[in-house]
């Protein structure tokens, strides 16, 4: 078994554009759970709108980056808006039913055949990148940095402009957190009939951080694109609210640090997971009493299987994660 | 009892008007900042709240009583927004609050507390507080992100804030977690939060409810001030000795409707208020007081 | 709220859950099916003709077709020839980006690809999710043509009633759970995926005739329901756990059997042995396969047993009066959680049920419950959260909705107006038809 490997790939994962890209993903869904304690399980879809305003300015208008930005911002108030409006009054379940269903239907109409010269179907959109390229001072062909931490110059400049993001909207965020902002948005979370009876209208506060939230996510799917040079439908599942959900429970809910941390962590566990299983299994099935227990081929869903397992245990045991304090969870009484 | 109190000129202002109303349901008032007609709220057939006239006195404190379930504090949830009636008409200092909603009613003046106190207990007390102030500018977004912009009044709030708190002796719990103080200490502050919205009329909803006996009496003494401050008070009780020591004026309610008004003695020597109570404990004091 | 926060006890329960899901695998590993096939990443295509019989689209598998794949340099990785099915399997060495280029001239006579269908295809290499991508061609001419519309609405209204049924029977049991706990299950299409996948497991793999074999997958998911019951969520609700965590956690159990069942099952979907291959009879306007008219009526008869049972049995008076309002019925002497054990047993049940209809309609894989879940969700929110009745109505009118819409909407998208649906009832009625009116803020 390669440890070296393991351990150089589980080293570089935690710094990872994966890890940077769900950092801003959980910074988004911090804000509308964390803090507010709205159930957004669409946040894929927000970030699809990220990926998919600049995939297709660039694809199809034949404009800047700029402007993916702002047609991405404008698909990301209309969404929110849509999911929020007929939700944002009643409990906490509808607003996770719609939005689960939301993000269905958006990638489902984004990979659609009917709408393919818009979205690229389920090839998706695969050239866009130049003008972001563009502005990297890399070389693109050349790799930079020493093992473990050896990119080539494109993904190194996607990594420093990710974790910019990252830590640009930590800071944000805390700002917001500490504001009179957030206090309503926190008290809003444990009692609105409370915050009601002080004048405040809880409704627009609460689409106020569910769009917020869903600027972040936006950003988070750009980058995300971005690295990947492609935007593919495939990848803006809900599944992934999922995960991001995860890794967020797992630094900790309503915490600026859990929410870059936890990413960081849940990517190191994944890859180094999925690494070591892989090395168990490379040349024969993993057997325990002679059964043969994980092939090759099913690395992939048994990580997937430990991850929901794990959001389960966490939830159950330790719902505050590494960072968050039992004191302020106030995620229970709906 | 009375005699040994001094009264504000405002609160003296708003005795000497009742003194001259007569002591029937629906009655009219000499300067009422709320009024209610014809309201009412079925669940489920069930009449909930069927009144045809209420008026509070401004300025005055009002005791709303009842046996329980007699509609005191749906008929609460209605007048505030919390609760849409079948029919009826309101309105608060001639504003008609027909279809305004909650946080509205709220920051026309109009603001209540619970039966079962909502101090947010995952905050502060001296976040609870200035939770409550009205008109923040650090509360819009784009200003939260910008803390020069809201420090100066933050800091004018957190003043008021402390003040508010030392007048209900709990500054010294300020800066820990609501949920560590007591079911008393609870009410005193959601009763203090509420005061940081500046409201004229302060609807409480069972204020001495779960609070320990020793505090009545010091609670009793802080809605007196609120009067004496030129605040109306409308409050829902069951405790009698503290309607009878500091109401102004008594409504009674059975079965969704006001069966009575008056003053406290008138009250307690009504037959229709002392049927509606016959047999429960309410009842008895009521009973003893007459024949005391 | 019992808080039993010493360490060494949760140890014990975190210790004692990775046992639970080490032994389920060493279980399901024994007759693996997955390990038969999709044991190396592949590239499944597919060629289908399209073909329009009286209004009805059926797909007929296109033999013979010469496929090819190719890497992103050109370098030939593999090709071959579809067979009865229409499907052609080519090994790939790895997840990667590949081009797959269809052979037109290997078409047999008679047979082109639908207009402007792209005879070379690029797969990305995030496109294989599982170990397989699957590309399919159509041939044959778009949209359907020669069947009036009379004809088209009569079909589709079939379609749904079908689609209703089923609906219906897999959300009674969501709704049902939602009344008497407050939980929002979003494990619930794991539980249709396990009734599929079980009916699977004794008709194909073991051989037993599918008629003897229903009864018991039934009976199983009735087990699987109070297992997750008994296992985790009354063990949640004991510990003052609050509703929201506790829907997190079901989504946790919603990913974690979700990807049981992929692993277990390999990620292609497969039919069951029994009843699979059905010719459609024609009744007028309609045509419908004996089979379908018979899971049809088995579901309406279901249903109305279902309904007579919350009618007018005892039990199911209780279920009703604890779905209504749990503290009045517990006041009454009726002891709330034996009827939540049954409420759960009753749903994993019909849910194995609706599973085991759904494979023998759509085939059987390990994603085929998960897609249902928000039809089951609009049903259920159409209905009235909470009401058994509710679910029944609601889960039908949905299925009936989103087939009558797939004549105005592309048959990939018919989902979308469970959507619009549901963004609808909440707006205007947010109680559904039969919920229960509660405070909005």
């Amino acid at each position: 078994m390669d440890i070296i490997k393991i351990l150089e790939n589980t080293i570089s994962a935690f710094f990872g554009i994966d890890a940077a890209y769900f950092a801003l993903a959980a910074i988004g869904l911090n804000i509308q759970f964390g803090y507010t304690g709205l159930l957004n399980f669409g946040q894929s879809a927000f970030m699809a709108c990220g990926a998919y305003g600049l995939g297709m300015t660039s694809q199809y208008f034949g404009v800047g980056m700029w402007w993916g930005i702002l047609i991405g911002l404008a698909l990301v108030i209309i969404l929110g808006l849509l999911v929020g409006i007929p939700t944002l009054r009643l409990r906490a379940d509808y607003l996770a039913i719609v939005t689960i269903a939301t993000a269905e239907i958006v990638r489902l109409v984004v990979r659609s055949v009917r709408f393919k010269e818009y979205f690229g179907g389920s090839d998706g959109i695969n050239s866009f990148s130049s003008s972001f390229r563009d502005l990297s001072p890399f070389d693109p062909g050349a790799q930079y940095g020493v093992r473990p931490f050896q990119y080539s110059g494109y993904s190194l400049w996607t990594m420093i402009v990710g974790w910019s993001l990252v830590i640009i909207f930590s800071f944000l965020v805390y700002l917001l957190m500490k504001s009179p902002w957030g206090r309503v948005v926190k008290a809003i979370r444990e009692d609105e009939d409370a915050v009601r009876s002080l004048g405040k209208n809880v409704f627009s506060y609460k689409m106020q951080s569910l769009i917020l939230g869903g600027v972040v996510g936006m950003f988070s799917g750009m980058i995300f694109a971005l690295d990947r040079g492609s935007v593919q439908p495939d990848n803006y599942s809900r599944d992934v609210t999922f995960y991001v959900l995860t890794a967020l429970v797992l630094g900790g809910v309503a915490r600026v640090s859990g929410s870059v941390v936890g990413p960081m962590m849940f990517w190191g566990i994944y890859v180094f997971s999925d690494n070591f299983l892989r090395e168990l299994t490379k040349d024969r099935p993993f057997e325990i009493f002679g059964i043969g227990i994980i092939q090759k081929s099913q690395v992939g869903p048994v990580n997937y299987m430990l991850i929901g397992l794990g959001l389960m245990l966490l939830m159950t045991f330790r719902p505050q994660g590494v960072f968050g304090s039992k004191e302020e969870m106030a995620l229970d009484g709906r | 009892m009375d005699a040994e109190r001094t009264y504000t000129e405002l609160a003296q202002r708003a005795r000497a008007a009742l003194a001259s109303v007569n002591a029937s349901p629906g009655v009219a008032k000499p300067d009422p900042i709320l009024l209610a007609e014809n309201v009412r709220r079925n669940f489920g057939g069930v009449t909930a709240v069927d009144v045809q006239h209420l008026e509070v006195q401004r300025g005055s404190i009002t005791a709303l009583i009842g046996p329980n379930g007699a509609g005191k504090t749906t008929l609460f949830n209605l007048l505030t927004g919390f609760d849409t009636p079948d029919t009826g008409e309101w309105m608060f200092d001639s504003k008609n609050l027909k279809k305004v909603v909650a946080h509205k009613t709220a920051s026309l003046g109009m603001v209540r507390t619970f039966q079962l106190t909502k101090s947010l207990t995952k905050l502060s007390v001296i976040e609870n507080m200035k939770l409550g102030a009205t008109h923040q500018m650090g509360e819009k977004w784009w200003n939260g992100l910008l803390p020069f912009r809201y420090r100066k009044q933050e800091a004018m709030i957190e003043r008021r804030a402390d003040e508010l708190l030392k007048r209900f002796k709990l500054d010294h719990m300020r800066d820990q977690y609501a949920g560590t103080l007591s079911g008393g200490q609870r009410k005193l502050l959601e009763m203090a939060r509420a005061l940081m919205t500046n409201p004229r009329l302060v609807m409480l909803d069972e204020p001495m409810a779960g609070v320990n006996p020793a505090l009545k009496q010091s609670l009793n003494e802080h809605i007196r001030g609120l009067r004496d401050d030129g605040m109306t008070v409308l409050f829902v009780e069951h405790d009698m000795d503290m309607v009878h020591d500091i109401s102004d004026w008594v409504v009674v309610m059975a079965e969704g409707r006001i069966i009575a008004e008056g003053t406290p003695e008138q009250i307690s020597a009504n037959p229709a208020v002392i049927e509606a109570y016959l047999g429960t404990h309410q009842g008895k004091s009521l009973l003893e007081e007459e024949n005391a | 709220m019992t808080e039993i926060d010493n360490s060494k006890t949760r140890c014990f329960a975190v210790a004692r859950a990775f046992a639970v899901v080490l032994g389920v695998l060493f279980v399901l590993s024994a007759p693996g099916v997955a390990s038969a096939a999709d044991s190396e990443n592949s590239i499944i295509v597919s060629v289908q003709n399209q073909e329009n019989i009286n209004g009805v689209s059926e797909k007929k598998p296109v033999t013979g077709v010469k496929v090819s794949v190719a890497n992103l340099s050109g370098v030939a990785i593999g090709e071959g020839v579809t067979d009865s099915g229409g499907i052609a399997t080519i090994a790939v060495p790895a997840k990667d980006d590949y081009v797959i280029t269809l052979d037109v001239a290997s078409l047999p006579s008679g047979v082109t690809l639908v207009e402007g269908t792209k005879t070379v295809v690029n797969i990305a290499k995030d496109a294989f999710t599982t170990n397989t991508k699957r590309v399919t061609f159509f041939a044959g001419s778009v949209g359907e043509s020669g069947a009036s519309l009379f004809d088209r609405i009569a079909q589709r209204l079939v379609d749904g009633i079908r689609l209703g049924l089923i609906i219906a029977i897999c959300s009674v049991g969501l709704s049902l759970i939602f009344g008497t706990t407050g939980l929002t299950n979003f494990a619930h299409g794991e539980m249709v995926t396990f009734g599929g996948l079980i009916a699977f497991w004794f008709n194909v793999l073991l051989g037993i005739p599918l008629l003897i074999a229903a009864p018991l997958v039934i009976a199983l998911g009735g087990v699987l329901g109070l297992a997750m019951n008994g296992i985790i969520f009354a063990k949640l609700r004991k510990r003052g756990i609050g509703l929201i965590s506790q829907l997190v956690v079901s989504v946790g159990l919603s990913i974690m059997l979700r990807n049981m069942y992929l692993y277990q099952f390999g990620g292609r979907t497969r039919p069951l042995d029994d009843f699979s291959l059905q010719v459609a009879k024609s009744f007028g306007p309609v045509s419908i396969t004996m089979r379908d008219l018979t899971t049809a009526i088995i579901s309406l008869v279901v249903l109305l047993g279902v309904a007579a049972f919350l009618q007018r049995s005892r039990t199911g008076k209780a279920i009703r009066a604890v779905s209504d309002n749990p503290s009045l019925a517990s006041s009454t002497g009726i002891d709330t959680q034996k009827i939540i054990r049954v409420v759960w047993f009753a749903g994993g049940a019909l849910a194995a049920m609706g599973g085991v209809f759904r494979g023998l309609d759509e085939q059987v894989g390990f994603e085929m419950g998960s897609g249902l879940i928000f039809l089951m969700f609009a049903g259920i929110t159409l209905g009235g959260l909470g009401s058994a009745y509710g679910a029944l109505i609601g889960g039908f009118f949905v299925g009936l909705l989103v087939e009558l819409a797939s004549l105005v909407v592309p048959a990939e998208l018919k989902n979308a107006p469970a959507l619009l649906i549901l963004i609808i009832v909440l707006v205007v009625r947010p109680q559904g038809i039969l919920g229960r009116k509660q405070r909005v803020g």
